[in-house]
């Protein structure tokens, strides 16, 4: 059967963060044929033989008292895991070269996730909104009314200043004491090595982190018909680009980019995933989730 | 291919505008946001490129639109032949007066009509023209071929006299009607008689080109010819050595001193002959008398034996009538002797016909019978016997003719006989008489062919007395100085009555003692006895009236016309109804009128085509406006429009340039809107 997905432009034209999480997720786990392993819970996976450095506290000591012998449990998913949406609210998630501008798509990613989590996994979903700094936090929460302050929290969100990872996430470890999943949405204009050397710290306390890399389509394959004049919406620099250059370097230079962040991160066991704004949410999602299921 | 204004050429420099505005236009192009310039470098294009020649398409247009303007103002032009353009209407004009009989003349000019026309284009018009008597448009404008040559085959040589004047006016009115330019060949013996006295006459539209073809260069040949001849048209007593004598006058054109025999011809035997000196280049007047001819209507001919090269003009025909003389009923004022007397005087004088003069009272004509007379005159007649008016008006309806005098007592009364509205008033003036101020030669009763200056000799005559009339519809022949209608003629009926202002009594105007008294009572008498209308010789292309216009149409008495062949020309439908008749042919017409007046008339050609001296070539040139071109050249000219025209293409350039412009604003605009896109 032909799977329909949701044009970002069609999202757009939803003013209701609510209807646009519903009809997001609704369409694609709708799609997904009802897996009970799917999620962001943290459920039993299977067994591993203990090794020395593992951590005790993950040892089956019920396992060890019947059979005397030391396995850890591995877990897939709890059931009441805490999910924290970090979201880059900096100038360059202004841009826009249809409809939908980054910010936007960043919002709906954000909302839908939080509609999995709070509606659909009961668990608790914090939002935690920075550019050079945080400027925005609720916090993890199953209460009810969450989901209404998390999308309150998303339609403040207007991008302004410039991204700082490192002064952010110094911050962000104020803020995520509970482990948990912590969903960083950010176009990462930034060296991946600082992004990921900022983001570390967050897997070492025993989150985990994924990565969802926001871009426009101009800005993974820009067009120019001549030279012309750009502005770095967070900086204000100009600078004068011919097309060749935009064709051949700079296309090079953002696949480096994309390529060295992607592996930087997985290298430290953090998700990754690419987004481009003209990318149906719903079948974005649904594929990074097949994936997350699948281990990969 | 040329330009009439070259000098507007220099605007093609103008087509650096648009180089320069492609060329070195600034990159004006707004800045562009981007999200992050981290992965971009500075680059910037070179000179060169940044100079490149943007929107080559619209660069194009702009530099076609400035390069067509200023072709449109330099006026570039092709050369090429008409023939190809075959866009002219070829006229052949074919010479058939009576002059082209004269030799091998006419012959000559159909031969070269008809080589003319083979080497026409086959996509070019011709029309075919005769010119005579009347100029005829024989054909509408054709291409083909076999028409065209059939109507020139057609063309047969005429009796009438060429005008070149006529012709001019026809190719004008048909130049007017289609607007299309054309070439106007004539071939013609070129007779300087045939030119109007005023070139301008002869004078063709500006898009009318003429080509002249004379078919007959040299000097006329030696031509003697009867120019004119003065025969009574009625005859009384053949020996009445007053009346019964023709005059002839012989003239040689373009002739030595010679001595000619000329003959008079009744009914085709010859009378009598005469011997006459014709000096070189001038003419002889002789006179034949007594004409013996038998009573009724004589077929006579005065011919020289001229033994030229043109042996058609050396007769001149009329007709005569012999006949007793005919009465004229004279009704004056029981007071009035003196203008019966004056009257019957100058008609006695009179030599073209005989005529016996009845004089009465007015008093005394009650039983008289008008009819039994050929006209009547009413001389200051104020009343007439009841009968007498009643009879009188029915004689004027069934074809009769009345002329009336007034005198001082038609002005007491204020009434005139059979004249509907009476007299307005009187003019008289002793001290101061006038004279006659306006006469028109036309009317049959004044008709001199050439009038001198004083007119016609009516300008020394004084008139004391006048009667006001109004004229109403009738026609005036003759005013006074101050405008007063003097002389009117007034249809009724078949008739007509003829009204006199003034008197013939010598006391109210002196007229009776004027030459000019007798050939005015000599000429209306014969108008108004009709004999003077018909009989005697005419010209060819002259008009007789077969019936009074005053009559209804189908309703008259059909007239009949006999032509010299012994046709009848005249359908039914025409003998019922036509009112005038051309003679078209030289030879004798027998014509029965209406009025049942039977009439036997000699027509002859006019003599202005024995003339066979051609016009001079500076003439010619002149008239072809070729002035550096001789009529032989233009006659070998026998390729129709085959020298160069200029056709202009300013018109054209500024269409193209009309639909650069449209596409030039159609793809400025995509382009600008391609821009807005961008932002």
């Amino acid at each position: 059967m032909e799977q329909r997905f949701l044009d970002p432009t069609v999202l757009a034209g939803i003013s209701s963060l609510d209807l646009l999480a519903k009809t997001v997720v609704d369409g694609f786990v709708a799609g997904l044929h009802r897996s009970p392993d799917f999620g962001f819970s943290q459920e039993f996976a299977e067994y591993r033989a203990y090794v020395p450095g593992d951590d005790l506290r993950h040892v089956d000591w019920n396992l060890f008292a019947r059979t005397e012998r030391c396995y850890l449990k591995r877990y897939r998913g709890e059931t009441n895991t805490q999910i924290t949406i970090l979201l880059d609210a900096s100038n360059s998630m202004q841009y826009a070269s249809g409809r939908v501008s980054k910010i936007d798509y960043a919002r709906f990613l954000a909302a839908s996730l939080f509609y999995l989590a709070i509606r659909r996994q009961r668990d608790a979903a914090g939002l935690i909104v920075f550019d050079d700094d945080v400027r925005g936090y609720i916090r993890p929460s199953t209460r009810p009314g969450q989901l209404a302050r998390l999308f309150a929290g998303l339609e403040r969100a207007e991008p302004r200043a410039k991204t700082d990872f490192t002064s952010a996430l110094n911050h962000f470890q104020n803020f995520l004491h509970r482990r948990g999943i912590a969903i960083i949405i950010s176009d990462f204009y930034e060296d991946p090595a600082a992004v990921v050397r900022a983001i570390e710290p967050l897997r070492f306390r025993g989150h985990e982190v994924v990565l969802f890399h926001v871009l426009d389509p101009q800005e993974i394959r820009p067009t120019l018909n001549s030279s012309a004049i750009l502005i770095d919406l967070e900086t204000d620099r100009r600078m004068e680009v011919i097309p060749e250059y935009a064709q051949t370097t700079y296309r090079a230079k953002i696949d480096a980019h994309i390529d060295a962040l992607r592996t930087r991160a997985r290298g430290c066991g953090i998700d990754y995933q690419l987004l481009a704004t003209d990318q149906p949410l719903d079948a974005v999602l649904r594929e990074y989730l097949y994936r997350r299921q699948a281990g990969n | 291919m040329g330009f009439l204004a070259p000098w507007f050429l220099a605007g093609v420099a103008a087509l650096g505008i648009p180089v320069y505005v492609h060329l070195l236009r600034h990159n004006v192009r707004p800045p562009r946001p981007v999200s992050s310039l981290m992965f971009f470098e500075r680059g910037t294009q070179s000179s060169t490129r940044h100079r490149r020649l943007k929107h080559l398409l619209l660069l194009t247009l702009r530099c076609a639109l400035i390069l067509l303007v200023v072709l449109a103002f330099a006026n570039p032009f092709l050369r090429r032949s008409s023939t190809s353009a075959s866009g002219r209407l070829l006229l052949i004009a074919l010479d058939r007066s009576f002059s082209m009989r004269a030799g091998t003349r006419f012959a000559d000019a159909k031969q070269q009509a008809l080589a003319l026309l083979a080497a026409k284009a086959p996509a070019q018009k011709a029309q075919i023209i005769a010119l005579g008597g009347q100029v005829e448009v024989l054909s509408q404008p054709l291409a083909d071929q076999a028409q065209l040559r059939s109507a020139i085959n057609g063309i047969s040589p005429g009796d009438g006299h060429g005008d070149f004047g006529e012709l001019a006016r026809v190719v004008r009115s048909l130049t007017e009607e289609a607007r299309t330019p054309g070439d106007l060949h004539v071939f013609s013996d070129m007779q300087r008689s045939a030119m109007p006295p005023n070139i301008v006459d002869a004078t063709l539209p500006g898009n009318i080109r003429l080509f002249l073809h004379a078919v007959a260069t040299a000097p006329g040949s030696p031509n003697w010819a009867i120019q004119t001849i003065e025969p009574p048209v009625e005859l009384s007593d053949p020996k009445n050595p007053v009346r019964s004598r023709v005059r002839a006058v012989v003239t040689g054109f373009n002739t030595p001193a010679a001595s000619k025999t000329v003959s008079l011809i009744v009914n085709g035997a010859t009378i009598a002959t005469r011997k006459v000196d014709v000096p070189a280049n001038g003419r002889a007047t002789l006179e034949f008398a007594p004409l013996p001819v038998a009573y009724g209507w004589s077929r006579c001919e005065v011919r020289v034996e001229a033994a030229d090269g043109f042996p058609a003009d050396d007769a001149s025909l009329f007709a005569v009538q012999r006949s007793d003389p005919q009465r004229v009923l004279f009704v004056h004022a029981a007071g009035d002797n003196r203008s019966p007397l004056y009257f019957s005087n100058a008609l006695d004088s009179a030599a073209q016909a005989s005529y016996s003069v009845q004089s009465i009272v007015a008093e005394q004509t009650t039983d008289l019978d008008p009819s039994r007379y050929a006209f009547v005159v009413l001389s200051d007649t104020a009343t007439l016997p009841s009968i007498f008016e009643h009879a009188l008006a029915q004689y004027v309806q069934d074809g009769g003719g009345v002329l009336i005098a007034l005198g001082p007592s038609s002005a007491r009364s204020g009434h005139i006989p059979l004249w509907a509205g009476g007299i307005r008033t009187l003019r008289q003036d002793k001290a101061d008489p006038m004279t006659v101020g306006q006469v028109d030669f036309s009317y049959p009763a004044l008709e001199q062919p050439q009038p001198v200056r004083d007119e016609g000799g009516w300008d020394e005559t004084k008139f004391l007395y006048s009667a006001v009339v109004a004229p109403g519809p009738a026609r005036v022949a003759m005013r006074l100085s101050d405008g007063t209608p003097l002389l009117i003629d007034r249809p009724m009926g078949q008739g007509r009555v003829v009204l006199f202002a003034s008197g013939f009594d010598n006391l109210t105007n002196d007229l009776p003692l004027h030459p000019v008294f007798v050939a005015f009572v000599d000429r209306a008498a014969r108008y108004l006895s009709g004999t003077g209308e018909f009989g005697g010789s005419r010209l060819v292309d002259s008009f007789i009236q077969l019936r009074s216009g005053m009559q209804p149409v189908g309703q008259s008495t059909p007239a009949e016309v006999i032509d010299p062949d012994g046709h009848r020309p005249l359908s039914l439908s025409d003998a019922r109804n036509l009112q005038s008749f051309r003679l078209q042919r030289v030879g004798f017409y027998r014509v029965r009128a209406a009025n049942g007046h039977d009439f036997l008339i000699g027509v002859n050609p006019d003599r202005r085509e024995s003339d066979l001296e051609p016009l001079s070539p500076n003439a010619l040139a002149l008239w072809a406006g070729t002035s550096g071109k001789q009529p032989g050249e233009a006659a070998d000219t026998l390729t129709p429009g085959a020298e160069k025209q200029h056709v202009s293409l300013w018109w054209w350039m500024m269409l193209l340039a009309l639909a650069a412009t449209i596409a030039e604003t159609v793809l400025a605009s995509r382009y600008m809107g391609t821009q807005r896109d961008e932002l």
